[in-house]
C-alpha cells in the first residue's frame, strides 16, 4: 500500500452528518465523532469487537439484512448510516426488553444506580414498559467470587465484558462463563477464587450492577461523589486515577484512561489501595519528646523548637552534622524544597533520598540518570521484549499488561530471571538464573554481539574494554553454565537482529553484588544493537516507587543538584549517613530508614520525623511532624517513562497536619529565610526554570494527562 | 428407482470395513485422483459437477473451496455434529459407510491442498465416532492417510474430534472454536473461515454428506453427476423422512423429485400413517419454515422450495398429519432453541427463553389473546437481530405455525386445549403398532 | 483421582493437535471415565495436562451437556424429546421410565442405579421414538419394550452388583449449572 493511502481518511454520513475517520474506524466510533451515541453494552474500545448484546443497531444503506451492529462493522467510503430509524429504534427496544425481562429492578439498592447503562439507555432507547409477565429467574443474591469482588448473577446482563478481560487483557483467565443459553452465568470454578491483581478492572467495565467492590458496596450514591483527577502513587506507572470522595473521605479510584501510560487499566493496589488516606491512625498534630515521651504540641512550638535545635547544632558541629533523607513518593515540589531547605538554608551537602540502600541509578560518567529510552506505548511496537531480573506483574502491575498487549500484536517475550514470574508462560522462552547472575547475564550479551561482529554502531572503545574484561566474562559463563549461556549467546542474536527490541530490567536487579554494570551494559547493548532512538526498541530500569525519579530529578541525591547538575562537594550517601558518626541531626521526609537498619546512629542528636503515620523511625523521633498524603495536595511527580503528571487535591487536609512544601517554607521562616511561594505551582515554576528536565513545564500544561519531557536528555553509554 | 449415488449398497455387510469398501470400488477414486489429477482439476470438476452444501445453506461446494486464501496452513473441517431435529443421514452414512467419508476427506484436503482434516462427530453419536475412529485407523495403516499417500507424495493428517452435546458447534464458526477448546460460540463473520478459520488458517468446511459425495464425482465425473437432479440443484441427496409416514427412513433422490412422491410412493414414505390427513410438512429440518398440505407437490430443490416459503436446509423432511396440535408441536421445537442457544446474543438467550415460556401456558390453557401476537413481535424481535442463524431458527417453527394455523392457537386460548383430536388416546395406538424400518435402521456393530 | 496413565494420555492429546488447547475436549471426556463425572480433581487434572485455568476447564466443561456435573447413574436412560420422537409418542415412553423407575426426568435413582434424561433430536428420526442407554442406541421404543428393557437392566444390575462402573458420556438434564 503507497504510504500516503493509508493516512487518508473514509468519508460518511450518519443521520446525514459527514464524518471522515481513519479506515478501520467501526462505525460506533465514526457516530460518536459525530456527536451520536450508539448505545452499547458488549463492546468495550479496548477489546475486539464481539457483537453479542444486540443494542448498537444502526441502519446501513445498501447492507443486507438490516439492522447491523455498529460495533463490528467497520465503516467505508461512502457509507450512509442510520441511528435513528424506526427499525433502528425497534430492534433497540426489543434487546432491552430482552434484558430486562430477567433483571431484578433492584436500582434503589443498586450500587450502580445513577451511573448504570442499563438504566441510561432504557430511558433514552428502551421500551416504555415490559410485556413479560412471568417469573423471572432468580439466583442466590450477591455471591463472592473473590474477596474483593462480589457478584449479582440477577443483574448480569452477560455481555461479557468482565470475562473477555480476564482472558483478552489481563491473560489469567480467572473469570468465565459458566453454563451456556439462558442458564448462563459469569463464574469460576466451584469454590475458587477469581485472585486477579486486574480484578478491579472488571467491576468498572462491568455495564450493569453486577459486578461490585467489596471496598464500595453500599458506601456512596454516585451522584455525592466528587471527582478529582489524580494519579495512582502506589508505584512507578503512575496510572490516571480519578479519585471518588464523599465528605473528605475516599471512596473509590477509577480510571481516567490515558492511552500513554494506563490504557484504560488500574491494579487493584492502585484502585483499592488507599486505606491509609482514611485510617484512623494519621499524626494528626506535631509530637515533641519530652523526658522520653512524644507529646502533642501546637505547629508553632514546633516550628521554633527545630530551627533553634538546627542553629545550636550548626553552631557547635557546623551545618555538615546535618543531614536529610527524602522520600520516593512525595511530590516532585516537595523533594525539591526539601533539598533547597537542606542546602540553601541550613547549610549542608547530606542530602540523600531513600531507595534501600540504593546509590542511585545514574550513569558513572555523565551523572544521569538511567530511564527507560522509550516510552510505555512503545512497548506495543517492538518486536522482542527482554526482560532481565524484572517482574512488572509483582511490581509494575499495569506495564504487565502492556506487554500483554504487545505479545498479542506478535512481539517475542524473553524472561531472565532467578524466580519464576507471571510472565513465564507467555514468553517465548525463560532462561533460569543462579541469584545474582543478572549482571553476567548482560556482559554476555554485551561480548557476545561485540565478538559476533553483530553491532550496528560499532564501539571501538567498548571492544577493546570487553577485550580486558575477557577473563571475567568466561567466569560468568562458566558460573551459568553452557546451556544457560547458548541461551543468551541466542538472545543476543535475536536483539540484535530484532526489528525492534525492548531491553527492561529492576532497578532493584542493580543492587546485587556483581551487578554494578548491570544498567551500562544494557544500555551500551541497545545502543550497540541499534535498539535505541527508534519506535519501538530501548532499554531502561523499572523503578517501584511512584516518584523514584522525579526525587532524583530534583536533587535529592548527594552528589547532584537538581536537574543533575554536580554538586560542588558531595554529601553523605544515604548509607553513610546511617552509619556516620558525624552526623549529630538528621531531618527524614516520608521515608523510614529504621525499618532498613539495625540502629540509628547513637551519634544522632536531633531526628526529625515529617510523615503520615507514626513509622519505625517516627516512633524514635525527637519532633515528629504530620505531613498530608498525595490526596491533600496539588502537586506533580514523574513516572517511569518520564511524564510529569499532576496529582491534585481531592481532599481537605487532614485537620493538624500540612503539605510538605508547606512545612519546608515555615521552618526556613524560623530559620530567618522568606520564601514566597503561595502553592506548588510557583515551586514547580521554579523547577522548570532550573532544570533543564522540566524546561518550560507549567501547571497548566500538565493538563489531565500529564507531559513526557527530555525523552534526548537520557543518559547514553 | 433411480440409481442411488452416496446409498448404493448402504446396507451390504462389511461396507463399513475397508475391505468391504474396497470390493466395491472404495478408493479408487482417490488412486486415479492422485495419479491423474492436479488439485485445481478436481477443483474444477465439483465446480462442474454443480454439488452444493448438505449441510443446510446449499453453498457451491466448489466455489467454497475456490474462496480459499493462499496461505497455509489450511485445514479441512468436516462437519459431521448432525443435530437439526429430522435430520439423521449423516449418521448412517458414518455408521454404515465411514470410508467414503474418510476418501471424500483426502480428496477435498488433496484438492484444497490441506496438510491437517478434523472430523467433528456429534458426541452423542458415539458408534459413528467409533466407526470413524477405526476406519482413520485402518486408512493410516493401508498408506490411504499419513506420509506420501500412495506413493505420491501428498501428506495429510486426519483427526476426529467428538463433540459433548451442543447443537450450536454444528454452525461452522461455533465449531472452528469448539474444536480449538472453546465455548462453541459462533464468530464474527466476516472473515469468513476461508479466509480466516481454524487455528487462524484458511480453512474448508463442508457437511458429512456433501463430503461423502466427492468420490462417486472424481470416479464418475461432473457430468454424470450433474446429470442428475434440476438445472439449478443437481445431483441427489438423502432425504430423511420422519413423522407421521408409514415408512420413515433415508432415502436418496435426485433433487427436483416432488414431496408428493417422497411421501407418498410405495418405495418410499408410503403414505400417511393411519392414512389421515397430511396436515403439514417440515421441509428441511426443524429450522425451516413449516409447510402447508397445499404444497405437497414442491419439487425437492433448492429454488422450489425457496418459492413455497421455507428451505431444503438439512433434508430432514417431518411430516405431520391432522390430528397435531400444531401448538403443543411448536412448544416442542421451541424448547430446543432455547436449550441449544449458545447464550452469547441477547435476543436468542433472553427471546428463546420467553416464548418457551409463552408457549407453556398457552399449551396448559393458561394463554392470553395477546400471547399470539407477542409470540409474532419477539420472534420479529429476534430474526435477523440475532448473532447467528439459530435465533433466527427458533422462529420459523413459531412464525409459520402461527401463519397457517392461527385459528388453532386461538382455541388454545379460549378453550385452554387442543383443537385437534385427543393426544392421549392417539399415543397407544402409535406405540402399540411396529414401525417400519428402512435405511435409517439400526445398524449392529460388526 | 486421576490416573497417571490417564494424565499421560491427556498430554499425548494436548501434544497431538496443531494447539494444546484442542485437547481439552477429549481430555474431559478421560477425566470423566475415570471419575463418573467432572470432579474438582478432574477439572485440575485436565488443567494441568493443558496448560489452562480450572476456571477455564470448567467454562468449557458446562458449556457441553455431556460432561456431567454430578454423578450419573449406573444406566443413563436418554429419551428423545425432539420433534419427529414427538410425532411418534415419546412424551409416553417418558413417563412409562418415571412410573417404573419412580423418578422423574432429570432425577437419578437414590440407589445410584439410573439417571433419566430427555434428550435433543438423537439423529434417530426415521426409527423414532428412540432411547439412548449409556450411549447405546435402541430405536423403534414400544411401551412394551420400555418394560422389557426394565426389567432386564434390574436383572443385570442385581446380578453383577460388584461390576466395575460404566460411565456414560452424555447428559442433558443433569448438566445444569451447580447452585453456588
Ligand atoms: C445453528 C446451525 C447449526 C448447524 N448445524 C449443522 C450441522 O449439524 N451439520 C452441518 O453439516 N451443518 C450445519 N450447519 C451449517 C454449517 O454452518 C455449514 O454451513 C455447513 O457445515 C457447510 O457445509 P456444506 O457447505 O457442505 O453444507 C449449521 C448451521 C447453523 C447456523
Ligand atoms: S458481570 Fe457485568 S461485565 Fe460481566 S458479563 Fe455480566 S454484565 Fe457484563
Ligand atoms: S445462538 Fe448464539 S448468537 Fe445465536
Amino acid at each position: 500500500m503507497p504510504e500516503e493511502k493509508k493516512d487518508e481518511l473514509v468519508h460518511l454520513t450518519i443521520d446525514d452528518i459527514p464524518v471522515a475517520v481513519p479506515p478501520g474506524t467501526l462505525v460506533w466510533a465514526a457516530a460518536r465523532e459525530a456527536g451520536i451515541e450508539v448505545p452499547i453494552y458488549c463492546y468495550h474500545p479496548k477489546m475486539p469487537p464481539l457483537g453479542a448484546c444486540r443494542m448498537c443497531f444502526v441502519e446501513i444503506e445498501k447492507m443486507p439484512k438490516p439492522p447491523q451492529t455498529a460495533c463490528t462493522t467497520p465503516v467505508s467510503e461512502g457509507m450512509i448510516v442510520h441511528t435513528k430509524t424506526e427499525k433502528v429504534l425497534k430492534a433497540r427496544r426489543g434487546t432491552l426488553e430482552f434484558l430486562l425481562i430477567n433483571h431484578p429492578l433492584d436500582c434503589p439498592i443498586c450500587d450502580k444506580g445513577g451511573e448504570c447503562d442499563l438504566q441510561d439507555f432504557t430511558l433514552r432507547h428502551g421500551p416504555g414498559g415490559t410485556r413479560f409477565d412471568q417469573p423471572k429467574r432468580h439466583y442466590q443474591k450477591p455471591i463472592p467470587v473473590s474477596d474483593r469482588v462480589m457478584l449479582d448473577r440477577e443483574r448480569c446482563i452477560l455481555c461479557q465484558r468482565c470475562t473477555r478481560f480476564s482472558s483478552e487483557i489481563s491473560m489469567d483467565n480467572g473469570l468465565v462463563m459458566i453454563s451456556r443459553g439462558y442458564k448462563m452465568e459469569v463464574g469460576t470454578a466451584p469454590d475458587h477464587a477469581f485472585d486477579s491483581i486486574f480484578s478491579g478492572n472488571t467491576v468498572e467495565i462491568c455495564p450493569v450492577g453486577a459486578l461490585t467492590a467489596t471496598a464500595y458496596r453500599f458506601k456512596a450514591r454516585p451522584w455525592e461523589l466528587k471527582h478529582i483527577p489524580s494519579v495512582c502513587n502506589n508505584c512507578s506507572v503512575g496510572c490516571n486515577v480519578r479519585v471518588d470522595v464523599r465528605v473528605d473521605k475516599i471512596m473509590r479510584n477509577m480510571s481516567r484512561q490515558n492511552d500513554a501510560i494506563d490504557d484504560g487499566w488500574l491494579c487493584d493496589r492502585g484502585r483499592w489501595g488507599f486505606e491509609y488516606v482514611n485510617s484512623p491512625q494519621r499524626l494528626r498534630t506535631p509530637m515533641i519528646r519530652r523526658d522520653g515521651q512524644l507529646v502533642a504540641a501546637a505547629w508553632e512550638q514546633a516550628f521554633y523548637t527545630i530551627a533553634l535545635r538546627l542553629s545550636e547544632i550548626t553552631k557547635k558541629y557546623g551545618a555538615s552534622a546535618i543531614g536529610g533523607i527524602g522520600s520516593t513518593r512525595t511530590t516532585n515540589e516537595d523533594a525539591y524544597l526539601f533539598q533547597k531547605l537542606l542546602r540553601q538554608v541550613i547549610g549542608t551537602p547530606h542530602v540523600d533520598h531513600h531507595h534501600g540502600y540504593f546509590p542511585g541509578l545514574r550513569d558513572s560518567m555523565t551523572g544521569k540518570p538511567w530511564m527507560m529510552t522509550n516510552s510505555i506505548a512503545e512497548i506495543e511496537q517492538a518486536s522482542h521484549i527482554v526482560l532481565i531480573a524484572a517482574d512488572p506483574y509483582q511490581r509494575q502491575p499495569i506495564l504487565d499488561l502492556r506487554i500483554k498487549k504487545a505479545m498479542k500484536g506478535g512481539a517475542k517475550i524473553y524472561v531472565v530471571n532467578v524466580n519464576e514470574t507471571e510472565l513465564d508462560r507467555f514468553a517465548v522462552q525463560k532462561i533460569t538464573l543462579p541469584q545474582q547472575g543478572a549482571g553476567a547475564v548482560a556482559k554476555i550479551l554485551l561480548s557476545t554481539v561485540v565478538r559476533q561482529e553483530e553491532m550496528k554502531a560499532p564501539d571501538e572503545a567498548l571492544r577493546a574494554k570487553l577485550l580486558q574484561e575477557d577473563a571475567l566474562i568466561r567466569g560468568h559463563e562458566e558460573m551459568l553454565g553452557s546451556e544457560v549461556t547458548a541461551q543468551l549467546r541466542e538472545l543476543a542474536h535475536e536483539i540484535a537482529e530484532a526489528r525492534g527490541a525492548i531491553i527492561l530490567y529492576d532497578e532493584m536487579a542493580t543492587l546485587e553484588a556483581g551487578c554494578e554494570d548491570l544498567a551500562a551494559d544494557l544500555q551500551a547493548l541497545a545502543v550497540v544493537t541499534g535498539n535505541i532512538d527508534r519506535p519501538g526498541a530501548g532499554v531502561g530500569p523499572l523503578f517501584e516507587d511512584a516518584n523514584s525519579l522525579g526525587a532524583r530529578d530534583m536533587g535529592l541525591l548527594p552528589d547532584a543538584l537538581p536537574g543533575y547538575n554536580p554538586a560542588e562537594d558531595a554529601g553523605m550517601t544515604y548509607a553513610e549517613m546511617l552509619s556516620s558518626l558525624q552526623l549529630k541531626a538528621l531531618y527524614v521526609m516520608g521515608a523510614n530508614p529504621a525499618r532498613h537498619v539495625e540502629k540509628l546512629p547513637d551519634s544522632l542528636k536531633l531526628l526529625i520525623v515529617q510523615d503520615i503515620m507514626l513509622t519505625e523511625t517516627a516512633q524514635q523521633a525527637d519532633i515528629v511532624l504530620p505531613a498530608v498524603t498525595f490526596a491533600e495536595k496539588d502537586g506533580s511527580m514523574t513516572n517511569i517513562d518520564h511524564h510529569v503528571q499532576a496529582i491534585r487535591q481531592a481532599l481537605r487536609p487532614l485537620p493538624g497536619a500540612k503539605a510538605d512544601w508547606e512545612i519546608f517554607v515555615e521552618i526556613a521562616r524560623h530559620m530567618g529565610i522568606k520564601w514566597n511561594y503561595a502553592s506548588s505551582k510557583e515551586i514547580l515554576r521554579e523547577i522548570a526554570e532550573e532544570n533543564p528536565f522540566y524546561a518550560g513545564l507549567d501547571w497548566e500544561e500538565l493538563g489531565a494527562q500529564g507531559v513526557r519531557t527530555q525523552e534526548q536528555e537520557v543518559a547514553r553509554a | 428407482m433411480p440409481e442411488l449415488i452416496i446409498t448404493k449398497n448402504i446396507d451390504a455387510p462389511g461396507l463399513d470395513t475397508l475391505k468391504g469398501y474396497r470390493k466395491r470400488g472404495g478408493y479408487k477414486s482417490l488412486a486415479k485422483a492422485l495419479k491423474e489429477y492436479q488439485p485445481d482439476d478436481i477443483l474444477e470438476m465439483v465446480k462442474k459437477s454443480g454439488l452444493r452444501g448438505r449441510g443446510g445453506a446449499g453453498f457451491p461446494t466448489g466455489m467454497k473451496w475456490g474462496f480459499l486464501a493462499k496461505n497455509q496452513p489450511r485445514y479441512l473441517c468436516c462437519n459431521c455434529d448432525e443435530s437439526e431435529p429430522g435430520t439423521f443421514k449423516d449418521r448412517m452414512l458414518m455408521e454404515k459407510n465411514p470410508h467414503q467419508l474418510i476418501e471424500g476427506v483426502i480428496l477435498t484436503s488433496y484438492a484444497c491442498r490441506v496438510s491437517v482434516a478434523f472430523i467433528y462427530v456429534r458426541g452423542e453419536l458415539a458408534l459413528a465416532g467409533r466407526q470413524i475412529e477405526r476406519a482413520i485407523e485402518e486408512a493410516y495403516g493401508a498408506g490411504l492417510i499419513g506420509k506420501n499417500i500412495l506413493g505420491s507424495g501428498y501428506d495429510l493428517e486426519v483427526i476426529m474430534h467428538r463433540g459433548a452435546g451442543a447443537y450450536i458447534c454444528g454452525e461452522e464458526s461455533a465449531l472452528m472454536e469448539s474444536l480449538e477448546g472453546r465455548r462453541g460460540y459462533p464468530r464474527l463473520k466476516p472473515p469468513f473461515p476461508a479466509a480466516v478459520g481454524l487455528y487462524g488458517g484458511p480453512t474448508v468446511i463442508n457437511n458429512c454428506e456433501t463430503l461423502s459425495t466427492i468420490p462417486a464425482i472424481v470416479k464418475n465425473g461432473a457430468d454424470w453427476y450433474a446429470s442428475f437432479g434440476t438445472e439449478k440443484s443437481k445431483g441427489t441427496r438423502v432425504f430423511c423422512l420422519s413423522g407421521h409416514v408409514k415408512k420413515p427412513g433415508n432415502y436418496e433422490l435426485p433433487l427436483g423429485t416432488p414431496l408428493r412422491t417422497l411421501i407418498y410412493d410405495e418405495e418410499y414414505g408410503g403414505g400417511i400413517l393411519d392414512d389421515k390427513q397430511l396436515k403439514a410438512i417440515i421441509p428441511g429440518g426443524s429450522s425451516t419454515f413449516m409447510l402447508g398440505a397445499d404444497k405437497v407437490d414442491t419439487p425437492l430443490d433448492f429454488e422450489a422450495i425457496a418459492a413455497a416459503g421455507s428451505m431444503l436446509g438439512s433434508g430432514g423432511v417431518v411430516v405431520i398429519h391432522e390430528d397435531t396440535c400444531i401448538v403443543g408441536a411448536a412448544l416442542r421445537m421451541t424448547e430446543f432453541y432455547r436449550d441449544e442457544s449458545c447464550g452469547k446474543c441477547t435476543p436468542c438467550r433472553e427471546g428463546t427463553y420467553w416464548l418457551t415460556e409463552i408457549y407453556e401456558r398457552l399449551e396448559h390453557g393458561r394463554g392470553k389473546e395477546s400471547d399470539i401476537d407477542l409470540l409474532m413481535d419477539i420472534c420479529d424481535n429476534i430474526s435477523g437481530k440475532s448473532f447467528c442463524p439459530l435465533g433466527d431458527a427458533a422462529t420459523s417453527p413459531i412464525t409459520s405455525s402461527i401463519k397457517l394455523f392461527r385459528e388453532e392457537y386461538e382455541y388454545h386460548v379460549r378453550h385452554g386445549r387442543c383443537m385437534v383430536g385427543d393426544q392421549h388416546a392417539q399415543q397407544e395406538t402409535l406405540l402399540a403398532g411396529a414401525q417400519s424400518v428402512h435405511a435409517g435402521a439400526p445398524a449392529k456393530e460388526m | 483421582m486421576i490416573s497417571e496413565q490417564a494424565k499421560q494420555r491427556m498430554r499425548e492429546l494436548a501434544a497431538h493437535y496443531p494447539v494444546a488447547r484442542s485437547a481439552v475436549m477429549p481430555a474431559l471426556y478421560i477425566a470423566q471415565q475415570e471419575e463418573g463425572y467432572i470432579t474438582e480433581a478432574a477439572l485440575e487434572a485436565v488443567a494441568e495436562a493443558i496448560g489452562m485455568t480450572v476456571d477455564d476447564v470448567e467454562s468449557v466443561a458446562t458449556f457441553y451437556t455431556m460432561y456431567y456435573q454430578q454423578p450419573p447413574g449406573k444406566k443413563v436412560i436418554k429419551v428423545c424429546t425432539s420433534i419427529s420422537c414427538y410425532l411418534r409418542n415419546c412424551d409416553a415412553l417418558v413417563d412409562r421410565f418415571e412410573q417404573r423407575l419412580g423418578i422423574e426426568r432429570g432425577e437419578t435413582t437414590a440407589d445410584g442405579n439410573y439417571t433419566l434424561m430427555t434428550a435433543e433430536c438423537l439423529a434417530s428420526c426415521g426409527t423414532a421414538p428412540v432411547i439412548q442407554v449409556n450411549d447405546e442406541f435402541v430405536e423403534n421404543v414400544t411401551l412394551e419394550m420400555a418394560d422389557e428393557l426394565v426389567s432386564e437392566w434390574e436383572r443385570e444390575l442385581s446380578a453383577d452388583v460388584g461390576t466395575q462402573f460404566i460411565a456414560p458420556s452424555s447428559d442433558q438434564e443433569i448438566s445444569a449449572p451447580r447452585a453456588q
